[in-house]
């Protein structure tokens, strides 16, 4: 049996594994070791993922998730997430559809202390959600921006999915960070855009507001300034080159503890929860990281990547076309996956053949990165979708699915524009020399 | 958290404090460690529920053995190796270049963890009740 069709039968069957619900990080690492040891022997198999993990543990960069997670858990502590929402709400509110920009706004406010999509959707769910449907906002549109938005979490920086994959693809974690900047802002901008044309064809489903007074919005912006000031300081610090992405978690982490006495949240059951929270959260992925480290160390040494490269290449797509065609390949794998075990399977995968299409691999981590968002928020899997009616309860989830398809067709015009348009990640990244 | 903050606020005013990556790594480990151990506990890992929520309990208790036998077999292929490497590398006083953060611990830790892993898949495989 030649390389390649070991690599194939590796990946056919740690995809069988997956479905059958086998926990990510073990699936991943059992088939890497497995095929390792079919393809090198026995001893070094064993040696190889040994050196893989302790490497893999000891690294300097596996810090950044956990300390930016107890960043997360500690602002949630003192309430931050209402901040983020009060404020947009006060100055967008009077506007028809004023909360419903208000909610994305809320979850791209939240996504720059939190990296993940589901604590975004129903954190700001939880705030947002009441307020629009007690002011005779439609659920489908109320439900349909929270659980869109929420997908805004993975996105902005801090994003735990690309903290991961930094760590999987071995690139730059403060360059994917500076690159996911322009493309979650348009993202959100994609998202108003659906809101206005949904308010402008049916303005029944999302009623203006009375205008708030400015004695009122300040007094909501004086609520958050503290936390605005650490978000500044974390994202600014990491794109101008002050932190490195590690510092600025401690930073923010730090910041987030301080702010927590400061506001006079901090108690020993908060603390001990946040601690806990963020332990149990980063051994999920410790193990997820170590797991996907192994697969991808058995997917090189079968030669599976240059194999597909070159069918791919043969094919003379080009780069677009090529990956417009993996658009598709990831948004259908995306059905039966979730976004953690897609991007861990595809990376070793892709990315080589990113690279033979002279692609960057930041804009590569950023294309991954959307298209796993899409997955949050399209049937079967979509788990924005359920956490939004775990919320909601009295909503069906027809009627939610029919309110985010409108967001879900953004998505897919906002994955094409970055595909044709790469400027659009790497834009920044080029602006500030990085 | 503290030796990164520090370690920033010492660059910042040029007192740079020596050997900052290298204690963090050590303590990532320790830190990663615990976090493997207690999410295994806790039944937290990640996997993918589109099948296993839909089947009956009697299948779903055998797909849950089969997981552990998985998680035993992957932990003690990664114990084997990395104890392998411990005994190996034990004369070799291996430690960090600036602040000579031993690396003997490190690797001890790393091998109680895996150990306890193995045992709780192999407990959760035998007992009476699928976990």
């Amino acid at each position: 049996m030649t390389g390649p069709m070991i690599g194939t039968l590796g990946v056919v069957l740690l995809l069988l594994m997956l479905l059958i619900g086998t926990p990510i990080g073990v699936a991943l690492g059992l088939v890497g070791l497995g095929g390792l040891v079919v393809t090198l022997g026995l001893e070094p198999a064993l040696i190889k993922s040994a050196v893989l993990t302790f490497e893999t543990m000891t690294r300097y960069e596996l810090g950044t998730l956990p300390l930016f997670m107890l960043m997360a858990h500690l602002c949630f502590a003192a309430e931050a997430s209402r901040d983020f929402f009060d404020v947009a709400a006060r100055f967008l509110g009077h506007r028809r559809g004023g909360l419903a920009y208000a909610s994305v706004a809320g979850c791209a406010g939240f996504g720059c202390i939190n990296g993940s999509s589901l604590a975004t959707t129903a954190t700001i769910g939880l705030v947002a959600l009441p307020e629009m449907r007690s002011r005779g906002y439609s659920d489908a549109l109320a439900t349909g921006s929270v659980a869109a938005g929420g997908t805004l979490g993975q996105m902005i920086p801090p994003s735990g999915a690309l903290i991961v994959f930094g760590i999987v693809a071995e690139q730059s974690i403060g360059s994917l960070f500076t690159a996911a900047i322009v493309p979650g802002i348009t993202q959100m901008l994609s998202y108003f855009l659906v809101i206005a044309l949904l308010a402008w064809w049916r303005p029944s489903i999302a009623p203006a507001l009375p205008r708030a007074g400015w004695r009122e919005r300040f007094i909501a912006l004086r609520r958050m300034i503290d936390i605005g000031l650490l978000v500044v300081l974390v994202t600014g610090g990491i794109v101008v080159g002050w932190l490195t992405p590690s510092e600025a978690a401690a930073v923010g982490a730090s910041g987030a503890f301080l702010i927590c006495i400061f506001r006079r949240r901090l108690t020993f059951a908060t603390l001990q929860k946040a601690l806990t929270e963020t332990l149990k959260t980063s051994g999920l992925i410790y193990l997820v990281i170590i797991g996907a480290l192994i697969f991808a160390a058995f997917v090189s040494v079968t030669g599976l990547t240059d194999s597909i490269a070159s069918s791919i290449a043969g094919l003379g797509l080009g780069p677009v076309g090529t990956m417009l065609l993996v658009a598709v390949f990831l948004l259908l794998i995306g059905s039966v996956l979730d976004g953690l075990a897609m991007m861990l399977l595809t990376t070793p995968i892709l990315l080589p053949l990113v690279a033979d299409l002279g692609l960057s691999p930041i804009w590569f981590g950023i294309f991954l990165v959307r298209a796993m968002e899409i997955g949050f928020v399209h049937p079967p899997l979509g788990m924005n979708l359920y956490v939004i009616q775990g919320v909601a309860k009295d909503v069906p989830l027809l009627r939610i699915f029919k309110g985010v398809l409108p967001f879900l067709a953004a998505d897919m015009v906002h994955l094409v524009l970055l595909i044709v348009f790469p400027v659009i990640a790497m834009g920044l990244l080029d602006w500030v020399g990085r | 958290m503290v030796i990164d903050t520090a370690a920033m606020l010492g660059r910042q005013i040029h007192w740079p404090l020596l050997g900052a990556i290298e204690v963090v790594q050590a303590a990532v480990l320790f830190g990663s460690a615990g976090a493997l151990v207690l999410a295994s506990l806790e039944h937290s890992h990640a996997r993918v529920h589109l099948l296993l929520d839909r089947l009956s309990p009697r299948w779903q208790g055998v797909l849950l053995r089969l997981h552990q036998l998985f998680a035993l077999v992957f932990f003690a292929g990664l114990l084997a190796g990395s104890a392998w490497l411990a005994l190996d590398l034990w004369h070799g006083h291996e430690e960090s270049e600036l602040v000579r953060v031993p690396y003997r611990p490190l690797r001890m830790t790393l091998v109680l963890a895996l150990l306890f892993l193995l045992g709780l898949a192999a407990r959760r495989l035998l007992s009476r009740r699928p976990q």
